[in-house]
């Protein structure tokens, strides 16, 4: 207890905490909350947040007039046990023999039937109003997502949306599925019995009043500070699992680099930081507990004593009297419960402005002309991913349809952004990429993959069946199709083996599928998806070079009959290649087939010859 | 124990024989402040018990018009006021510190069981569980924690209140006190079912939050190649799962809340009936019928304690069952009892204390017959791409796939069956032979302690892992100190890597130690990554350093820098590359060809290409030759090794 902390004198200044008040416990120095991570996309506008608010509870309008309007009817039921028990009093006092008990007894027993029954319809109408504005928020969200356009994903990564889809997903949890139906039923529950009081004996209302000031202080100086600090434990919280995670999932090369103790210290410390914030709110709660039960204990007292007073004058009935205390009893859960969920809901905020943050980055609607042939050409392209930082410097090719063209050069050198702008994932600052004359940057998504799709060294196998993997390629096709397309990459045999076939689960969860035959899955989509022209980014790398013997012979055939733009890293890939293009500092600095090159005596020739020995 | 001195020095040891045990162990150790919490709470709910006799003691006053006795309830009141909430706020503070100091106790003993596993907690299973216990486990076991004080108290109170009315209304207070029994004891059938629910609908919530996190993880591939709808249809489906599993916990947790409601209101109306009576026949005052109301009002709250650590206890017997078999694991044949780590890192690390002896006769592998001699790079090309992480494993000593720490504790049926094949698998790819050790200058490793083992020879595996935090950070490795981090880098090429790292952390002010890496560096190409870990190795700069395809994402002009990078700054210390990119061969003091499970050749890498087919056919994988197939070996002029051994 500290006798110091009266509520209202504490909250002067911002820089207050600064200096660090006599009694409590400033904030910790060290904020686990704040974002270390550049944040690529973007978190919501409060505007975007207000107007989906909005938008979410016009949806759920029912829902919330319906959970309101059970919520009075248990309220008004909880008031007549301290009614009937006032008139019993009263009667007593007065001495009457005639108290009607056995009407009281039944009325009684029919307001906590009905009490019974409404209080739990609440309970099942917040959790169900909740639930669906949970699910509509978590679904939305991922119908945002998988509309963002390749570059965005490309440049963001996936990263940031997992931690929206996940973490955030989970603190909104509470605040959807509790904070806001028990706020709404805390406010009408509290807002009832205050009317009742105010019914039953308008004076005793009054020392509402008089607790009121004691409440609003504690509250306003608790929750200027809670929602940080509890953003800052939850995410303290969290680094203290994240950390240990870590650990588990780098404990080969914990081993092998001795770092042991550092990664317990590293815990350790982490712990320390978790806990410093865990002080910060029990302090903050500290101040708050002792408001909120003196508010409490005032109404009460108030309430009786007052009443006592007003009684002996005369002004009102033992019988109110006594309902009045029972009413300011009742008062304590309501306030609890609006205190306990208001701050939950400020905190879920936060959450909520990462999630909508989705809707603020433009889907791409361009609809330019669609492209008549299947010639990729970049012309006088210049590109950066910074404003003023170029990366490709005025590059020039041309793909002619069927033909094979390797981009070699050092890493950093712009191949895969070339790359990246011949599969239409980025728009060029300057010049332009076609395909069979139409700009690529220009078309939507949807339209640009039915012609051009990149294969990079990510092979995600999704949680689901083996059908579903390879049906996202193309949706109408049957299991033959199906079939075909794995007797093409090479999997028919082992896709046979497995237990139920095309329906067997793979992905994390299910089935381990090897790394060669995640391969070969990625390779049968291409099959199934049937674009005339690939780029390959790495795909030499995507082919681990153990298993990769293996693997060649699939991806020689889905190269069949298509244009390919390899981007290699193995020079044995290059080597077959009809157009080498060796890609320095943004720049084509060689082009040509392998033997002319080999033949000109410049760098790929040197590069080829320490190569091939 | 204060939350200001956390953490702890030392955790303890925990009582692992079971989930009940550790329970017990953890309140063991809290003594202290679960006493501190059972008092407050006991002041706490008393004084909120007697608020109604100062209700009572309120009303009669008025009823027998004494302005005296009024003005004596007020006094009382206040007092009342005052022991209410300080009880309730050092209860509070008590509760919530055995709840954090029992989390971070668990957390720290947790951290320091990785640790020690290492390598050996790789296999999924054990991951997962020591995972699963860190983010979900802890909060309910401190949830049961925190709750038992309270528990305690409501209990004790109860008591108390029911004691209290016998003596003072025989005839009310029995009623009371079986209606109140009744009421603790009709709840307890409905909780099964309701955690039962709660599970199911957590169940299907962490599903939906897979597919969901699955669905964003390959977004680029669904993005690049089509499938959205497909996945969003599959994802709602989930989510609605997740709503009904929901609702229906609420609906059962909401038939407990309406027998809460209803069962205190039918003990109230039968005392309302019989008081009122009672007071009718002036057997008790008017003030006392109001008391007992109240006093019934009252026995809700410890009600809902019942109610709350029942609950908790049921979510939190699986939850500390797990906790304690995670806390159980052992390495194969580390010693029984809990070596406590040092908490900081330990100075003597820094000092790799072997190698300084006799470092002449290098690494010799009697199993494979496969020589690295000390102060040599050599490079290992094996034909069987399965074996060469095996073979690189074994090159350390103590490898970790050869019994897997689950196994040791009996977590064989965890429900990951996946995971399980898998180990399976690795199992039985052992070869015959294996379980001799790799000799380091004629000294058995596996026969070493593990730490002087580690420290002596580092095998860099295919897939290092990059820590998050800083270049810094991720560079403060224990080593010899003989090669420092600039050197190390740019041994490693990673000049765009340090551009690329400043560039996404603007916060570095341009200086690349300070940049941050994601976690394992996400944010980086698969090839930047290699060169980063690459880098790590080197500035380590252990006495012997075994790396697997350290290369084998980065670009053949990167490659062709560092393998003379590598060769000079390893020069004069022992080093064994497994790669097939000719580029790293072509550096190689000697290269050794494995074939089948035996060293079929060595000798340069210009040496073996001329006579062993099967090495050119494994090295320039050139589509006409009959790779795959055991190729005849030709040992030509190249020496072929390892007949000493077995």
């Amino acid at each position: 207890m500290s006798p110091q902390s009266h509520p209202a004198t504490d909250d002067r200044t911002a820089g207050e905490e600064r200096r660090g008040p006599r009694f409590g416990v400033p904030e910790p120095g060290y904020d686990p909350s704040a974002p270390e991570d550049v944040t690529v996309l973007p978190a919501g506008s409060s505007a975007t947040v207000r107007t989906y608010v909005r938008e979410l509870l016009r949806r759920h309008r029912r829902a919330f007039v319906l959970l309101v309007g059970v919520n009075s009817g248990a309220v008004l039921a909880s008031t007549v046990g301290p009614w009937l028990l006032g008139g019993i009093v009263d009667g007593l006092a007065a001495g009457r023999e005639d108290l009607q008990l056995g009407r009281a007894t039944v009325l009684f027993a029919l307001a906590l039937l009905v009490q019974t029954v409404f209080t739990q319809q609440v309970r099942v109408r917040g959790a169900m109003l909740g639930e669906e504005m949970l699910a509509d928020l978590r679904e939305d969200f991922l119908v945002r997502a998988v509309r963002l356009p390749p570059g965005v994903l490309e440049r963001a990564g996936t990263g940031d949306l997992l931690s929206r889809i996940t973490t955030d997903i989970d603190r909104l949890g509470d605040a959807m599925r509790k904070a806001v139906p028990q706020l709404a039923i805390g406010l009408v529950w509290a807002a009832l019995l205050v009317g009742a009081l105010c019914v039953t004996a308008p004076p005793l209302a009054l020392t509402v009043l008089l607790a009121l000031p004691v409440l609003l202080a504690g509250c306003r100086w608790y929750f200027r500070r809670a929602p940080h600090a509890y953003r800052a434990e939850a995410a303290g919280y969290a680094a203290v699992a994240a950390a240990l995670a870590e650990t588990v999932d780098a404990g080969r090369t914990v081993e092998t680099h001795r770092l042991g103790s550092r990664r317990v210290a590293l815990s350790e410390r982490r712990v320390a930081e978790w806990t410093a914030w865990e002080r910060r709110t029990l302090w903050l709660r500290t101040v708050l507990f002792p408001a909120v039960s003196l508010s409490n204990m005032l109404i009460m007292g108030g309430v009786l004593l007052l009443g006592g007073v007003f009684v002996l004058q005369g002004w009102i009935g033992v019988g109110r009297l006594t309902t009045g205390a029972l009413l300011a009893q009742m008062l304590i859960e309501p306030v609890g419960l609006i205190l306990r969920w208001y701050d939950e809901l400020q905190v879920a905020q936060v959450s909520l402005a990462r999630l909508v943050g989705v809707r603020e980055i433009e889907a791409e609607d361009g609809r330019g002309p669609a492209p008549r042939g299947k010639d990729v050409r970049a012309s006088g392209v210049r590109f950066g991913y910074l404003a003023g930082v170029d990366v490709l410097h005025g590059v020039t090719l041309d793909v002619a349809p069927g033909s094979r063209v390797a981009l070699v050069g050092p890493s950093g050198a712009g191949k895969s952004t070339l790359g990246r702008l011949l599969a239409g994932i980025y728009g060029p600052r300057h010049g332009e990429v076609t395909l069979g004359g139409a700009a690529l940057s220009e078309l939507p998504a949807e339209e640009v993959r039915r012609h051009v799709v990149l294969v990079n060294q990510e092979h995600h196998v999704f949680v689901g069946t083996l059908r579903d993997n390879l049906l996202l390629a193309r949706q109408d096709a049957d299991d033959a199709g199906l079939w075909a397309a794995l007797g093409a990459v090479d999997a028919r045999g082992w896709a046979e083996a497995l237990p139920d076939g095309l329906d067997s689960a793979v992905g994390s969860g299910g089935l381990t599928v090897t790394p060669a035959q995640a391969q070969q899955i990625a390779l049968a989509r291409l099959v199934l998806a049937d674009p005339h022209t690939l780029v390959l980014d790495e795909a030499t790398s995507l082919l681990d070079p153990r298993a990769a013997r293996h693997l060649e012979r699939s991806l020689a055939q889905v190269l069949e009959g298509r244009t390919v733009v390899a981007i290699a890293h193995r020079l044995h890939t290059a080597h077959d290649a009809d157009v080498i293009a060796v890609v320095e500092e943004g720049h084509i600095s060689e082009l040509g087939s392998h033997d002319a090159l080999v033949a000109t005596d410049g760098p790929y020739a040197a590069l080829w010859r320490s190569w091939h020995g | 124990m204060q939350i200001r001195d956390l953490p702890y020095d030392d955790p303890g040891v925990p009582d692992v024989r079971s989930g009940f045990r550790l329970l017990l162990w953890l309140g063991r150790m809290q003594m202290g402040g679960q006493c501190k919490a059972l008092g407050w709470g006991v002041l706490h709910l008393a004084s909120i018990a007697s608020f109604p006799a100062v209700a009572g003691l309120a009303v009669t006053a008025v009823v027998d018009r004494s302005g005296g006795d009024l003005a004596l309830a007020a006094l009382a009141m206040a007092v009342v006021t005052l022991t209410v909430t300080t009880g309730d706020t050092l209860l509070h503070r008590a509760a919530v510190t055995n709840w954090i100091t029992a989390a971070a106790r668990i957390q720290q003993l947790l951290a320091r069981r990785t640790a020690a596993l290492g390598a050996t907690l790789t296999r999924r299973v054990a991951a997962g569980e020591v995972v699963a216990v860190s983010t979900g486990d802890i909060e309910r076991i401190g949830w049961c924690v925190e709750a038992v004080s309270r528990f305690s108290a409501a209990l004790l109170t109860t008591l108390g209140v029911c004691v209290a009315l016998v003596v003072y209304q025989p005839q009310l207070g029995l009623l009371t006190c079986a209606g109140m029994l009744a009421l603790a004891l009709a709840v307890l059938p409905l909780l099964p079912s309701a955690t039962r629910r709660a599970d199911t609908q957590r169940e299907r919530a962490g599903r939906a939050t897979e597919l969901a996190a699955d669905t964003v993880a390959g977004l680029r591939v669904l993005r690049g190649i089509g499938g959205e709808e497909l996945f969003l249809t599959r994802y709602r489906r989930a989510s609605q799962q997740v709503r009904h599993a929901a609702v229906r916990t609420a609906r059962m947790w909401s038939f407990i809340e309406a027998l809460q409601v209803a069962l205190p209101g039918l003990l109230l109306v039968a005392v309302v009936w019989y008081g009122t009576r009672l007071a009718l026949d002036g057997r008790i005052a008017v003030g006392e019928l109001v008391m007992v109301y109240g006093a019934i009002s009252f026995l809700l709250v410890p009600l809902q304690l019942f109610g709350e650590f029942a609950m908790s206890y049921s979510f939190s017997r699986p939850s500390a069952a797990r906790a304690a078999r995670v806390l159980g694991l052992r390495r194969p044949g580390e010693e029984q009892q809990v070596t406590a780590l040092p908490a900081r890192p330990d100075a003597r690390e820094r000092a790799a204390p072997v190698g300084s002896t006799d470092v002449r006769e290098g690494l010799h592998d009697p199993a494979t017959g496969l020589r690295a001699p000390a102060g040599l790079l050599t490079a290992v090309v094996c034909g069987d791409p399965d074996a060469a992480g095996h073979l690189a494993e074994r090159l350390g000593g103590h490898p970790a796939s050869a019994a897997a720490p689950g196994a040791a504790a009996g977590t064989e049926n965890a429900p990951q069956s996946a995971a399980g094949e898998g180990a399976g698998r690795a199992q039985g790819r052992r070869r015959e032979g294996e379980d001799v050790s790799v000799l380091l200058d004629g000294t058995p490793l596996d026969a070493m302690p593990l730490a002087r083992a580690r420290a002596a020879v580092l095998v860099q595996d295919k897939d290092p892992v990059l820590l998050s935090g800083t270049l810094a950070g991720l560079l403060d490795v224990p080593s010899s100190g003989a090669v420092d981090a600039g050197r190390a880098l740019k041994a490693a090429q990673c000049d765009d890597v340090l551009a690329a790292l400043v560039q996404g952390s603007p916060d570095a002010e341009g200086d690349p130690m300070r940049a941050r890496i994601t976690e394992r560096g996400r944010s980086l190409s698969g090839g930047q990554r290699q060169r980063l870990a690459l880098a790590r190795s080197l500035l380590t700069d252990p006495p012997v350093l075994v790396l697997d395809e350290p290369t084998s994402a980065v670009d053949s002009h990167t490659e062709a820098r560092i393998a003379r990078e590598l060769a000079a700054l390893r020069s004069g210390r022992t080093t064994v590359v497994f790669t097939s990119s000719p580029l790293l061969l072509d550096s190689a003091d000697r290269v050794v060809f494995v074939h089948g499970s035996r060293a079929a050749a060595a000798g340069t890498h210009r040496e073996l290409l001329g006579c062993e087919d099967a090495y050119r056919a494994v090295v320039t994988r050139a589509p006409q030759s009959t790779a795959g197939r055991p190729a005849e070996s030709r040992a030509g002029n190249a020496q072929t090794e390892g007949a000493e051994s077995t």
